[in-house]
């Protein structure tokens, strides 16, 4: 198959016998080239693109000279193959990826030739002669242009390509980010219509007089004050995933003690635990505690969602809340454990997912949002620590641990704690 | 005085339940049977002691041969098994758009009703208007 160097020199009919006299040439014109090159840069940079190229001053502009110089002995070589030809075409690329447009290089080709042509009537007085070798050179020079522009062309299908396949990708993302908004508010509107049909079925059937006596409207009347309360907490669960996942929520990250945190959690469960007869053991107690970096209500709010999540899964038995630092190196970890029904294998990553429960069954649904687990995770990822679950020892009940980084100096300074950062949360989608 | 109409109660939301079965009950006087035991709606079934059902579609606690059934396979089993036509009425807290298509004829329900539902007449007018159409 024809190169497109050797179609080129068939369209613009470049000879052997041209490229025979451009050598011929070549001595004659050497004296000429630097010259070419101050012609050359003296008009060049004034280009209203040049400040794209011109970059490195005086010393690159000498430089460029030479590497021009360098050029026009090549084109006096004679030599048009496709070494030549690849060389040529990196120009394009090179041009394109700095944003400088074809134009440029198209009438800085023509200093080139008005001052080539110039020299040919220096160097041959006779009409004849001169015609032949003006003649070869613009040939040769067209074949020179041509490769450029068409790197040009190439380089810029390319750029268009990249930017096609950024546009593609971005356009796949937001698809795929519409499609989980459709499912999320499709859960919500699931999630709202439960409890608000226990609020408005009672109030009715109030209403309608289809209720026996006082007693039982009131009785009534608490389920629909318990499903009105429930559907609260779901409108600021949802509300607080929505400000995570629009990264509207700006933590006030601090060096500090984790002990406040965890005792007023610990007092907050403490009252469910106590009615339904659960022991609660903090042996976090037992432990020299790390400071850590963190923001504190959002560490409290993680903390209570687990915890309260143990009492509500749990039915006989203890909950446990445990702090081992350094596990793994620079992180404190807290774990809190229960002896209630447990996550099977297969559900130990979905329960992170908003509205998704292991064991339905267990736990009358009013009881959550659903949402606890998917929040505490983003918490805690935006914290900077990890958050997962397993079983609970032998196999029994539940345990869920997360950690957070603890203040690299161990023995850092009080004023330490004064430090404070605002984190905004990275837009998820 | 004839023997109330019995309607079987699918609903896994216990305060949910109870207003059904309260409005069932008071406004129409029917008799109602609540559960999520499966083996036992099918046993009712069989003995022609149902004559409507009001299935809900999310269930957390239906199982049948050991695994999680939900209301649009619920569905399709109690018809099978009924020994004589039973009307069944969806009652669903998915009610986005395409919903109701979908859900009636994936179970092969005979109607379908959206939460929240609160009016216990309009829901005794329901079922009275679907166990006429026999």
């Amino acid at each position: 198959m024809e190169t497109f160097i050797e179609e080129m020199k068939r369209y613009l009919g470049v000879t052997e016998e041209d490229a025979e006299l451009m050598r011929k040439l070549g001595p004659r014109m050497e004296k000429y080239l630097p010259e070419l090159a101050e012609r050359f840069y003296a008009q060049i940079p004034l280009h209203p693109n040049a400040f794209r190229v011109f970059t490195g001053g005086e010393a690159q502009i000498n430089h460029l000279k030479q590497t021009l110089q360098a050029w026009a002995r090549g084109l006096f070589r004679g030599v048009y193959d496709e070494d030549y030809a690849a060389e040529r075409y990196q120009i394009g690329f090179r041009h394109v990826r700095i944003g400088l447009e074809q134009k440029y290089v198209i009438s800085a080709m023509s200093i080139v030739r008005s001052y080539l042509y110039d020299c040919l009537l220096f160097e041959f007085p006779a009409s004849d002669q001169r015609m032949r070798a003006a003649h070869a050179l613009g040939r040769v020079l067209d074949l020179d242009l041509n490769l450029m522009c068409e790197s040009y062309m190439h380089a810029t299908l390319e750029n268009l390509r990249s930017i096609n396949e950024h546009l593609e990708r971005a356009n796949r993302e937001l698809d795929e980010a519409s499609r989980s908004k459709d499912e999320f508010l499709a859960l919500v509107s699931h999630e709202l219509r439960t409890p608000l049909n226990s609020v408005m079925g009672f109030t009715k059937l109030i209403l309608d007089g289809l209720t026996k006596n006082p007693e039982e409207e009131k009785e009534l009347l608490r389920e629909v004050f318990s499903s009105a309360q429930h559907l609260l907490g779901l409108v600021n669960d949802i509300l607080d995933i929505g400000r995570i996942e629009a990264g509207r929520v700006a933590l006030r990250l601090q060096n500090m003690n984790p002990r406040a945190a965890i005792e007023s959690s610990v007092a907050l469960v403490a009252v469910q635990a106590i009615e339904k007869n659960l022991k609660i053991r903090d042996e976090t107690l037992e432990v020299d505690l790390p400071r850590i970096r963190a923001d504190e209500v959002r560490l409290r709010q993680v903390l209570l969602n687990l915890l309260m999540n143990a009492v509500k899964f749990t039915r006989k038995g203890t909950v446990t809340l445990r702090a081992v630092p350094s596990h793994p190196p620079g992180f404190l970890r807290l774990e809190v454990e229960d002896t209630g029904v447990g996550v099977p294998q297969g559900k130990r990553e979905r329960v992170f997912e908003k509205f998704v429960q292991a064991n339905p069954s267990q736990a009358r649904r009013q009881e959550g949002s659903g949402l606890g687990l998917a929040i505490s995770r983003k918490l805690v990822e935006l914290m900077g620590g990890s958050i997962g679950l397993t079983s609970g020892p032998g196999g029994v009940g539940t345990l869920v641990w997360f950690t957070l980084p603890m203040v690299e100096e161990p023995g850092a300074s009080e004023s330490s704690s004064q430090q404070q950062g605002v984190v905004s949360t990275p837009a998820t989608s | 005085m004839t023997r109330p109409q019995r309607i079987l109660i699918v609903e896994d939301n216990a305060l949910v339940a109870k207003f059904y079965r309260m409005a069932l009950e008071r406004a129409g006087g029917f008799e109602c049977l609540v559960t999520e035991n499966v083996p036992e709606m099918l046993e009712e079934v069989e003995a022609q002691r149902i004559n409507l059902v009001l299935l809900d579609i999310s269930l957390s606690n239906a199982e049948w041969e050991g695994r999680p059934i939900d209301g649009v396979e619920l569905g399709r089993l109690l018809k099978e098994r009924a020994a004589q036509p039973l009307p069944i009425l969806i009652a669903t807290a998915h009610a986005m758009a395409g919903d109701r298509e979908r859900l009636l004829a994936a179970s092969g329900a005979d109607d379908y009703v959206e939460k929240p539902i609160f009016d216990a007449q309009e829901l005794v007018d329901k079922v009275r208007s679907m166990l006429a159409r026999d």
